[in-house]
């Protein structure tokens, strides 16, 4: 027997949340593209998507964060740090790949010198997710060893009944059995079936991958130059990236006040590394993809001791000429050796 | 909160060569300045700033034995040094810091010193070669090769003149053929040249290079002619930065963080990089 949350009961549930003190985030549509957004009710929610068109990523590194407020007067300047609201939220209806973003990125917010800012966020966060039921061509995350039943990142793993009713529940940390101790009336003992999980397949040999990356002779082969020919270098896959993580920090506002921000910075323009006297070490298109391709799959690998992709495919799903990781690393699975 | 820069004070301004300009800044709160004291040592970087201007990177200018304010050196290019070159004395500007690695000047006592710069990179090594020369006894000789385009491109004069007339320093002052003034006494020729004529023993020897990028890949070529090894070689690298802890993802070289594992390296670990990456 397991306990399962009735998709009729969801309302109640978001009610029981809400008194709890918690905001409760799902997949939602707006503005003609799905993201995650803030809902009162289980009819705001967008269940029928594969994988929202943005990520989760937006809730906990978002496209633009104010780090410091500044005055600038006569006599003085003043300034003030700025901390993230201090609120408690409920992530609903989270895809494993969009979760086990967040766990990938972990590390590396917190290396050293911890950063507030993503750690604020997370530490106020339940993940709650669900197992994909459906999966399109673009999906990949057996390909990087995950799973569409992974439950890294997660705190509570939703499994879809198959007659479609509701979920099966199970906490998968102290956070998430935490969360389901504030709904108890609304989970129920049941031993319906749970629907299959769609079969991904990989597609590409990621060990062969690895080893191709770590090879130093392939730094400078051809193959960047000719596989990244078509990227236009509009940082669409690194901003529609759960794991991407690279930033700005700008300061923005008139003569007498603004605000310093970390915004959403990209390793494919070509200003991401160019030095003031306008030497740039990444000056072409293709050694900007390798740098993507070596971070991901190289270098994060080495300093956190896991790839920085969960398999998500949207870099490819939504790029405007049809690249991606995936057909890089397909063509680097592929030569011959 | 990381990110939260230091207010600093602005101590004094003074002008070192066409563009260039050092600034002395003491800490306005002592508990940064606190901080400061226990964390910086020679090699260490920051980010200098101006609110409604940005952040840029430089080193720390000033030696690990005096440590009661921060001097900084930097060419007017962009936005933020444009800034930072017309404040005065007085004013408030920021620091971030002291990120970063560190030149092990504990492992270089015993020995002999070289000191190779060209240009605006004079300012990373004096901050090493003050913080030996104030514990002068702890090390052997001395050298200090110093090179810029023109006369006038020169940084730190003052102190030029002040290790030129100490016993126990060697100056080996340059400046690039055609940069010389009629009244220029010392060398002229590149960098690599003049060291080569000055032939330092590698016996027993420290190399602290620090130059531009052409600079350094002749530099190190002269060096192993004279017979040092990449091992006994330092230097410091530089990227551009925004976050200065290994998070915002642009200074790598290779899988090599600058701002973490760096900006000190030794030749070798340098040439261990990718080097179409640097």
């Amino acid at each position: 027997m397991t306990r399962i949350l009735l998709r009729n009961k969801l309302d109640d549930c978001i009610a029981a949340w809400q008194k709890a003190g918690f905001s409760v985030f799902a997949p939602v549509r707006q503005h003609e593209m799905s993201s995650f957004g803030e809902v009162q009710k289980a009819s705001d929610m967008a269940f029928d998507l594969v994988l929202p068109e943005r990520t989760i990523k937006d809730h906990f590194f978002p496209q633009t964060e104010p780090l410091i407020k500044y005055k600038i007067g006569k006599q003085q300047i003043d300034s003030e740090t700025m901390t993230p609201p201090d609120r408690k939220r409920v992530f609903f209806g989270v895809r494993p790949c969009d979760a086990s973003g967040l766990a990938i990125d972990d590390p590396l917010f917190g290396w050293d010198y911890k950063d507030d800012y993503w750690f604020r966020r997370r530490d106020n966060s339940v993940i709650v997710t669900i197992v994909c039921t459906e999966a399109d061509d673009f999906c990949m995350c057996t390909s990087v060893k995950l799973s569409p039943e992974s439950d890294k990142g997660a705190d509570v793993m939703l499994r879809p009944l198959a007659n479609g009713a509701g979920w099966q529940v199970e906490a998968v940390s102290e956070r998430g059995t935490a969360l389901l101790e504030t709904i108890p009336s609304l989970l129920q003992e049941n031993s319906e079936p749970t629907a299959p999980v769609p079969q991904v397949a990989e597609k590409f040999d990621l060990e062969k991958v690895m080893e191709w990356l770590a090879s130093k002779e392939n730094f400078e082969s051809q193959f960047w130059k000719d596989i990244s020919l078509r990227c236009v270098g509009c940082g669409s896959c690194t901003f529609l990236c759960p794991t991407c993580h690279c930033f700005d920090i700008q300061d923005e506002g008139d003569t007498y006040a603004g605000i310093r921000r970390k915004n959403w910075d990209s390793c494919s323009f070509s200003l991401f590394t160019m030095h003031t006297s306008g030497h740039n070490p990444r000056n072409t298109q293709s050694t900007r993809w390798r740098q993507r391709i070596m971070h991901k799959f190289n270098y994060y690998r080495g300093k956190f001791g896991v790839n920085s992709c969960s398999g998500c495919g949207r870099c490819t799903r939504q790029c405007p000429v049809d690249m991606g990781i995936t057909e890089t690393l397909q063509a680097i699975s592929n030569l011959p050796r | 909160m990381i990110y939260s820069p230091f207010p600093m004070r602005v101590v004094s301004k003074r002008a070192e060569a066409p563009g260039v300009n050092t600034l002395k800044l003491e800490f306005v709160k002592e508990e940064d300045h606190e901080f400061f004291k226990q964390n910086y040592k020679t090699g260490m970087f920051g980010l200098y700033g101006i609110f409604g201007e940005g952040e840029s990177t430089f080193c720390v200018a000033s030696p690990e034995t005096r440590k009661d304010y921060i001097e900084c050196t930097f060419r007017q290019s962009g936005r933020v040094t444009s800034t930072l070159a017309n404040v005065d004395a007085g004013d408030i500007v920021t620091f971030r810091g002291p990120y970063g690695n560190r030149f092990p000047i504990e492992q270089f006592e015993g020995k002999n010193l070289l000191f190779i710069a060209g240009g605006i990179a004079l300012p990373p090594t004096r901050s090493v070669i003050w913080s030996c020369l104030d514990q002068r006894e702890k090390y052997k000789d001395v050298t200090i090769v110093y090179g810029a385009r023109t006369v006038a491109d020169l940084v730190y004069k003052d102190e030029l003149d002040e290790w030129k007339k100490r016993d126990d320093v060697r100056l080996v002052l340059t400046v690039d053929p055609g940069g010389e003034t009629p009244d220029w006494q010392d060398h002229v020729g590149f960098v690599p040249t003049v060291l080569e004529q000055a032939a330092p023993s590698p016996e027993n020897t420290i190399a602290v290079l620090c130059g531009p990028p052409i600079m350094i890949k002749f530099t190190l070529v002269a060096l192993q002619k004279l017979g040092f090894t990449a091992e006994n070689v330092y230097t410091t690298l530089e990227n551009r930065m925004k976050c200065g802890v290994g998070k915002c993802g642009r200074c790598n070289v290779g899988s090599v963080y600058i701002c973490k594992e760096g900006p000190v390296f030794t030749a070798a670990e340098v040439q261990a990089m990718p080097q179409a990456d640097l």
